[in-house]
């Protein structure tokens, strides 16, 4: 019963959330400047025509009544379609706008629903990584404050967040592929294709975990119950990896589920680079080319992704800590 | 009686008076000064931003010179076929390296610092807003503090950059207006705590205006650790500047930054790898230096307030 209300209450909560960036991301697009007519029918498209097409696309409305026409077909479960994209193939940029019927367009949620798993898959591969490394690194450090693990850990981390994440991507491409040939880097054919821009994603994402993981691993070893397992005759692996390492995860938790939202600019770059057909690089097009209906279609799918992300990782945090609310 | 308490005030006055003396900002200055990691930073940074005010004046290159017939020139230590002008060789159209990364450099350092100074206003100033008036003005100011931190930060400045020129103040403004919120938590949690305090209530009894208070009581006060915390974003900020350089999105070419180099280089990779990984190793350097020390100067702060604010 309790965990239907807090399912409840943060889904309403989710929800206003999403609606609220929708709002944000809607009324930006159209007042920054810059025309999506222009760039659809091309530079030298008469002024008239621009107008016209844009009329008829309803872009010249109060930005209020566009918003209630693309929620209401939200609600409905239609994303609408891309400005730019055929349904097959590439974007078609300036030409092809001749036709009146915008039904050869591809749909939003299509677009999204083809990259989304990929970006999916090299997330979760990225995270598993910077698990690993933090906790090859972190829990040593957190074992052994101010010692020499610590300053290690301490250095790694510097570095990490000191390796600008295109740089990194371009330098691991040049050695590992182009050198040493271990690992295919440029577009997607197997799932071998995501184990570098993974490596880099986890790079990006693992100083802050170190950090918190050494933090408060020491923090925890101080306290009561720690002592009280070694009189209770506890080994020391038991004490650290049964007790001390389960508490310490739990402000790790938390933090990884902030880090995720943070993890979207590392993908799209990333994406970008390897030229990993995923929801980065799809996100970058479409703002390169103010596709508007595709960049408000993944700030609500993304808005969503971490909303339920938050509502998962407190669901796991009270399972591995009980005395946790929810 | 009397005796006793002079002689406590004779041991005591001195360090009473050392305590006094020493503001929390010097303690921390000295605590992180101590650490090896520290000077180490300091150092490093010291000497990239030397090389960076006086090389390309003093050596005379110009960063944007072409010169086709030393174009590809690999570094000192790999070819045989290098000059002592270019030590880290040339790109594609003969410019010099060295000399591109440095200048590079230099605009790196200016978006990254004046990037945090305008997040520092603008955070500071919502914050303090918002912790010293409370009330309406905190639920506005604090709802407009959610909203921001819930749009991705990336899609924000790339939408902008991508349709106004990306210029030298347009960068600072779509990277400075895009992060400020954690600023503005900071300070309103330490304000709401120091608005209660007697010495606030004292100057408002005694007649202060509330932008005086602000100004000359609380924001001395306030300024310093949250100063402390913002060295790691001007790390932060240089890596932001060069990714939009990269993507194309920074400060235009021929003026050469980190991004922009990189993204030229990038098609030469195979037979002139230097091109793309030097401004590289140059911005990696200047970012750990300046992350050592923000790292040691926010441990320092840490261990001095003992992890209040």
């Amino acid at each position: 019963m309790a965990l239907l209300s807090f399912l409840a209450r943060r889904i309403s909560q989710g929800v206003v959330i999403i609606f609220l960036v929708t709002l944000l991301i809607f009324t930006l697009l159209r007042v920054v400047p810059g025309d999506p007519v222009r760039l659809m029918a091309g530079g030298m498209a008469p002024e008239a025509l621009i107008e016209e097409i844009a009329k008829e696309m309803g872009l010249r409305d109060p930005i209020l009544v566009q918003f209630g026409r693309y929620m209401t077909g939200v609600v409905q479960g239609d994303f609408g379609q891309s400005f730019t994209r055929p349904a097959s193939g590439a974007s078609t940029g300036g030409t092809g706008f001749g036709d009146s019927s915008r039904g050869d367009r591809a749909d939003v949620l299509t677009l999204i629903g083809d990259t989304l798993p990929m970006t999916l898959q090299l997330a979760a591969l990225a995270v598993v990584f910077a698990l690993i490394i933090t906790f090859l690194i972190g829990t040593p450090a957190g074992l052994a404050p101010n010692r020499w693990p610590d300053r290690l850990a301490f250095y790694v981390s510097s570095i990490f967040v000191s390796l600008p994440n295109f740089w990194l991507g371009i330098v691991l491409a040049l050695l590992f592929s182009v050198k040493l040939g271990w690992l295919p880097a440029i577009g997607y054919k197997g799932f071998a294709y995501t184990i570098l821009p993974a490596i880099v994603l986890a790079i990006e994402l693992s100083p802050v975990l170190i950090r918190n993981l050494s933090g408060s691993l020491s923090a925890v070893m101080q306290s009561p119950f720690i002592s009280f397992g070694r009189v209770r005759g506890l080994g020391r692996r038991r004490i650290v990896y049964g007790h001390a390492l389960r508490n310490a995860s739990v402000p790790l938790l938390n933090l990884l589920g902030i880090q995720i939202s943070g993890l979207l600019g590392g993908v799209l770059v990333v994406e970008f680079i390897f030229d990993y057909p995923g929801l980065g690089l799809l996100t970058i097009n479409a703002v390169l080319q103010r596709d508007f209906p595709l960049i408000q279609g993944i700030a609500i799918i993304t808005s969503a992704i971490f909303v339920l992300i938050n509502i998962v990782v407190d669901l796991i945090a009270s399972t591995i800590d009980p005395r946790l609310e929810y | 009686m009397a005796v006793v308490d002079l002689n406590e005030i004779t041991v005591a006055q001195p360090l009473a008076a050392e305590r006094r003396g020493v503001s929390i900002t010097r303690r921390i200055w000295r605590a992180a000064f101590a650490s090896y990691e520290f000077r180490i930073g300091l150092a490093i940074f010291v000497i990239l931003v030397a090389a960076a005010l006086f090389y390309p004046w003093l050596s005379g290159i110009d960063p944007t010179k072409l010169n086709v017939s030393a174009k590809l020139n690999a570094p000192w230590f790999i070819g045989d076929k290098w000059m002592w002008s270019a030590p880290l060789g040339t790109d594609q159209l003969g410019r010099d390296m060295l000399v591109r990364s440095l200048v590079g450099l230099r605009y790196s350092l200016l978006i990254g610092f004046s990037t945090v100074a305008l997040m520092l206003v603008v955070g500071c100033t919502i914050g303090m807003l918002s912790g010293y008036y409370g009330g309406k003005v905190d639920l506005i100011l604090m709802r407009l503090t959610d909203a921001q931190l819930s749009i991705p930060m990336i899609i924000l400045a790339i939408t902008v950059l991508g349709v106004s020129r990306p210029t030298i103040p347009a960068i600072i403004l779509v990277l400075g207006l895009s992060s400020w919120p954690v600023y503005a938590r900071v300070t309103r949690s330490v304000v709401m705590t120091e608005r209660k305090q007697e010495y606030v209530r004292a100057a408002q009894v005694s007649g202060a205006s509330n932008l005086r208070i602000m100004l000359f009581l609380l924001a001395p006060l306030i300024m310093p650790p949250v100063i402390f915390i913002s060295v790691l974003d001007v790390a932060r900020m240089m890596i932001f500047e060069s990714i939009l350089g990269f993507i194309g999105l920074g400060v235009q070419p021929p003026t050469p930054t980190f991004g922009n180099i990189i993204a030229d280089g990038r098609k030469y990779l195979l037979n002139a790898w230097w091109i793309a990984t030097m401004p590289g190793v140059f911005l990696c350097f200047t970012l750990t230096s300046v992350n050592l020390m923000g790292a040691t100067l926010e441990r320092a702060r840490n261990r001095i307030y003992g992890g209040a604010l």
